[in-house]
């Protein structure tokens, strides 16, 4: 879809190939210059453009069923898991989290159905718990330990490092989605500070200077994809 | 494994599973992070390119985190040695210098911690390293002293001299000590070598003004275990440590009476930071009338800081499990649940497969070995709420809701989980339980002082020269944990403060380090015993700086039920936050105060009780410091607060004190 607009000619209207093959930016622009030569927009076009934006509509939903059907399916295998347990909803939680990285909503929407919990009672237990997401993460996590051991040892100097070279704060990730930075209150790595935790390995007694590398084998195994 | 029965166990209970030759790799998390496999697959790799046949074991870490990853190898003729700092190249020296050639190495050996006063075997290693310099500059010299000496006596075949990494002895000069046998001296002078080698390794007579006699301050019961078994074997805990054995005495040959009988003899107190006596607390517990009763481990090791629950959970999971169902069957419960933090990955894999395990031996599930007894336990995971350390809180997390606190009484041994009375342990507590069993309450009560008996496992991190766990008897002295165990504070700075008990505890100044650890004693000193973190502090930390950064975790964690906790801990870290900006005032310091008084008294449960310790215990010891931020001003705030450590209030702490 992203190819160039194919120019217009100039004394004619652009076929249904040609508008099919448009971006939306582009397409507003052949209709701009569609109108600027006749006035109006004629009959034809529209209606083509209207089935063009029917079957992209139709596609979509087909793409979010099937997402939804698979999220509805492993939600309900989850709850299978854990349905005989007294205060499961913690622990299914974990189990969606482990899977997609975050709790989406479709998933905490199915898991309210499948339990017969209202979905407020689940977003207030998400909510309270700082080690749930409702956002999906980046391909990468950055995390820097601030326990107390850490702190004394210069964890905000790594912490401020990241920011600087990322240009995000905790809890944000990156707008390409490569890496998602975010601060924990202990690994219980207290005896390696200041500790970093790199896509679930840890990096102990670590320095600002060391930051630059981790975040290049960061880039690197991103390039390599 | 097939389940056991009693005759099974009693069997287990004669072995001796010592081997004569093993390589231990010490695999937990900081040991991991440390490059801890990359080890194990050199060694591994290296032991079969010269077909040996020498099994490397995976175990728990002894707790030494300043040398990860620790590498511990024992050999026929030789005596055990830990080996610190070991990277691919050390691992692949220690199977081809240490194994093969029966050559210690240099720079990575550890002294051991049992040293002896006698020579009882022929010398045949000296270890040897100078503690009154962090580079050990005199070390490489006194090597050189040695093995001339010893060349010169026509020993240096049968000796060999090695540079410690650590002898465990601190600002002590020169040290040295003789191995096999143990036998260390201290404040060796290079006139004094000579004699070493003609008296005591030729004729094994001891020099006893050299002699180093302070015996080991540390006494293991919890970490018994502890980098001696693989944590993922129920085999190596029955052969090597004796495992379960203090539960087949139990279910064979006691009541439910005689176990809490036994606790009370014990004078164990929970070990979560609260001190209440345990026995006191099972009996509660079983005095109930119902027909549930549920046992929990608390294992949501929140404390910034704290890893000795880590630490316990990844090395020796049975214990825990062990005494667990030692307290279960002492007040008559069939569940139980482990509640660990998700932060502890390993811990949980860990303790979910000592479930497993024990589950098919029999020692969990039904009819337990015969006796009746049924019990088993189940695994829940935290999910980052510091508040969940909170019994109430932590109960509502089981049960799948928020962890809110909620008011006591009803206190959870009347009305727990599921409104059935409860007993919550904390993870050393119930470590402990298996050893006192086993050995008796008596054997564990000559250890400590009269109020607190037996042995406390503190993580001493912070500024010290060796961050590491220890464990000591109750009554040592701050002094002896910080300089005589750790080595004191890291490049010879003067000791400012230690913090315990984490964010619920408060600083202790340097002129009360001589403070026997108990709890009483702790309280007085306007801290706590908390699970057991102690951070230590040098100068150059501003001790308002580090009240501010307790307070900003507990405000962040507060979970806003009530007003005390959420408006009062929110308003002080205005005002800390202020003074370190320079810009406070001396009113700011009466009204300090005021509030901290006002959370104590009101709130809801612990968290927000303990809350103000941080900033009451600084300001009654370091009152002029946050006076010297209020009359320096902001430039004066700018230079000590300055290091780029000043962060913003962040969101969630904003959006705590808004939220209803």
């Amino acid at each position: 879809m992203n190819s160039a607009p194919p120019l217009p000619v100039e004394d004619r209207d652009p076929t249904s190939t040609e508008l099919a093959k448009c971006d939306e930016a582009s397409l507003l622009g052949l209709l701009d210059e569609i109108e600027h030569r006749h006035g109006f927009i004629p009959r034809e076009v529209s209606d083509e453009l209207e089935r063009l934006i029917l079957v992209r509509l139709e596609r979509l939903k087909r793409i979010q069923g099937k997402l939804e059907s698979t999220i509805q399916r492993d939600v309900q295998n989850h709850v299978a898991t854990w349905r005989e347990e007294e205060g499961n909803l913690i622990m299914i939680l974990h189990a969606i989290q482990n899977q997609h990285g975050y709790v989406p909503r479709e998933a905490a929407m199915a898991l309210s159905r499948e339990l017969g919990v209202t979905l407020a009672r689940i977003y207030e237990v998400i909510t309270f718990y700082h080690y749930f997401k409702l956002q999906p993460p980046g391909n990468h996590s950055v995390v820097v330990c601030n326990g107390t051991a850490c702190y004394l040892k210069g964890s905000l100097e790594l912490l401020n490092e990241l920011r600087a070279r990322l240009g995000i704060s905790e809890g944000q990730t990156t707008a390409d989605r490569h890496v998602h930075l975010d601060v924990v209150r202990c690994i219980g790595c207290c005896g390696m500070s200041p500790a970093l935790v790199v896509d679930g390995k840890t990096h102990g007694r670590v320095k600002t200077s060391d930051i630059g590398g981790i975040l290049d084998s960061i880039k690197k195994q991103e390039a390599k994809k | 494994m097939k389940p056991l029965t009693r005759t099974d166990l009693e069997a287990y209970g004669r072995q001796n599973g010592e081997m004569k030759e093993w390589i231990r790799v010490q695999l937990d998390t900081g040991g991991i992070a440390a490059g801890a496999e990359e080890a194990l697959a050199e060694l591994t790799r290296v032991r079969d390119e010269n077909r040996l046949t020498i099994p490397i074991q995976r175990v728990g870490s002894v707790g030494y985190s300043f040398a990860d990853p620790v590498v511990e190898v024992k050999c026929p003729g030789l005596p055990r040695i830990l080996y610190g700092q070991v990277s691919a190249e050390v691992a692949a020296l220690i199977v081809r210098d240490h194994v093969m050639k029966k050559r210690f190495i240099d720079d990575h050996a550890m002294a051991t911690r049992q040293r002896s006063l006698t020579i009882d075997q022929p010398v045949t290693q000296i270890l040897v390293r100078d503690t009154g310099a962090d580079t050990g500059s005199k070390t490489e010299f006194f090597q050189f002293a040695f093995v001339e000496e010893l060349k010169r006596r026509g020993l240096a075949e049968r000796v060999q001299v090695v540079r410690a990494l650590d002898m465990g002895i601190y600002h002590e000069g020169v040290v040295v000590q003789l191995l096999p046998s143990g036998l260390t001296y201290s404040n060796v002078l290079a006139a004094d070598v000579a004699r070493i080698v003609t008296e005591s390794v030729a004729e094994r007579r001891v020099l006893d003004d050299l002699l180093f006699k302070m015996p080991n301050p540390q006494v293991r019961i919890v970490l018994r275990n502890c980098g001696e078994v693989d944590p993922d074997s129920l085999e190596d805990y029955l052969t090597m440590a004796k495992g379960y054995q203090g539960l087949r005495r139990a279910l064979t040959g006691m009541t439910p009476e005689q176990v809490i009988a036994e606790m009370k003899t014990s004078g164990l107190r929970g070990r979560g930071g609260a001190g209440f006596p345990t026995w006191l607390k099972w009996q509660l517990t079983r005095a109930q009338k119902s027909d549930e009763r549920y046992v929990i481990c608390n294992g949501d090791e929140g404390d910034p800081g704290a890893f000795m629950d880590r630490s316990v959970l990844e090395s020796d999971p049975h214990s825990v499990l062990e005494g667990m169902i030692l307290a279960a069957f002492a007040m008559g419960s069939t569940r139980g649940y482990f509640y660990i933090r998700a932060e502890y990955p390993k811990a949980v894999e860990r303790v979910e497969r000592a479930l497993v395990q024990a589950r098919e031996a029999g020692l969990l599930g039904s009819n337990i070995l015969g006796s009746g007894f049924s019990f088993d336990a189940k695994v829940r995971l935290g999910a980052g709420a510091f508040v969940c350390g909170e019994e109430t809180a932590l109960i509502a997390s089981i049960e799948g809701k928020r962890g809110s606190p909620s008011p006591r009484p009803p206190y959870p041994s009347v009305k727990g989980l599921w409104g059935k009375p409860t007993a919550i342990n904390n993870v050393e507590t119930l470590a402990n339980v298996s050893a006192i069993i086993l050995h008796g309450g008596a054997w564990y009560a000559k250890n400590g002082t009269e109020t607190s008996r037996g042995t406390k496992v503190f993580a001493v991190t912070g500024k010290v020269k060796n961050a590491q766990l220890v464990e000591v008897p109750m009554g040592t002295t701050l002094r002896q944990i910080v300089f005589d165990i750790c080595g004191g504070v890291l490049d010879d700075k003067d000791l400012k403060a230690v913090q315990t008990g984490g964010p619920s505890g408060g600083v202790i100044p340097d002129k009360h380090l001589d403070t026997p650890v108990s709890y009483e004693t702790l309280q007085q000193l306007g801290s706590i015993m908390g699970s057991g973190g102690m951070l230590v502090m040098d100068k150059t930390d501003s001790m308002v700086e580090v009240a501010k950064f307790y307070l900003r975790f507990c405000v962040d964690e507060s979970c806003g039920k009530c007003a005390p906790c959420r408006i009062g801990g929110y308003q002080m870290l205005q005002i800390l936050d202020r003074i370190t900006r320079g810009r406070g005032t001396t009113a700011d310091i009466g009204i300090l105060r005021r509030i901290c008084t006002a959370m104590q008294k009101a709130s809801l449960c612990g968290l927000g009780q303990t809350a103000p310790n941080p900033v009451l215990s600084t300001l009654r010891y370091f009152e002029e410091e946050y006076k010297a931020y209020i009359e320096g001003g902001p430039s004066y705030a700018r230079k000590t607060s300055g290091r780029g450590q000043v962060v913003e209030t962040s969101k969630e702490t904003a959006k705590a004190a808004v939220t209803p």
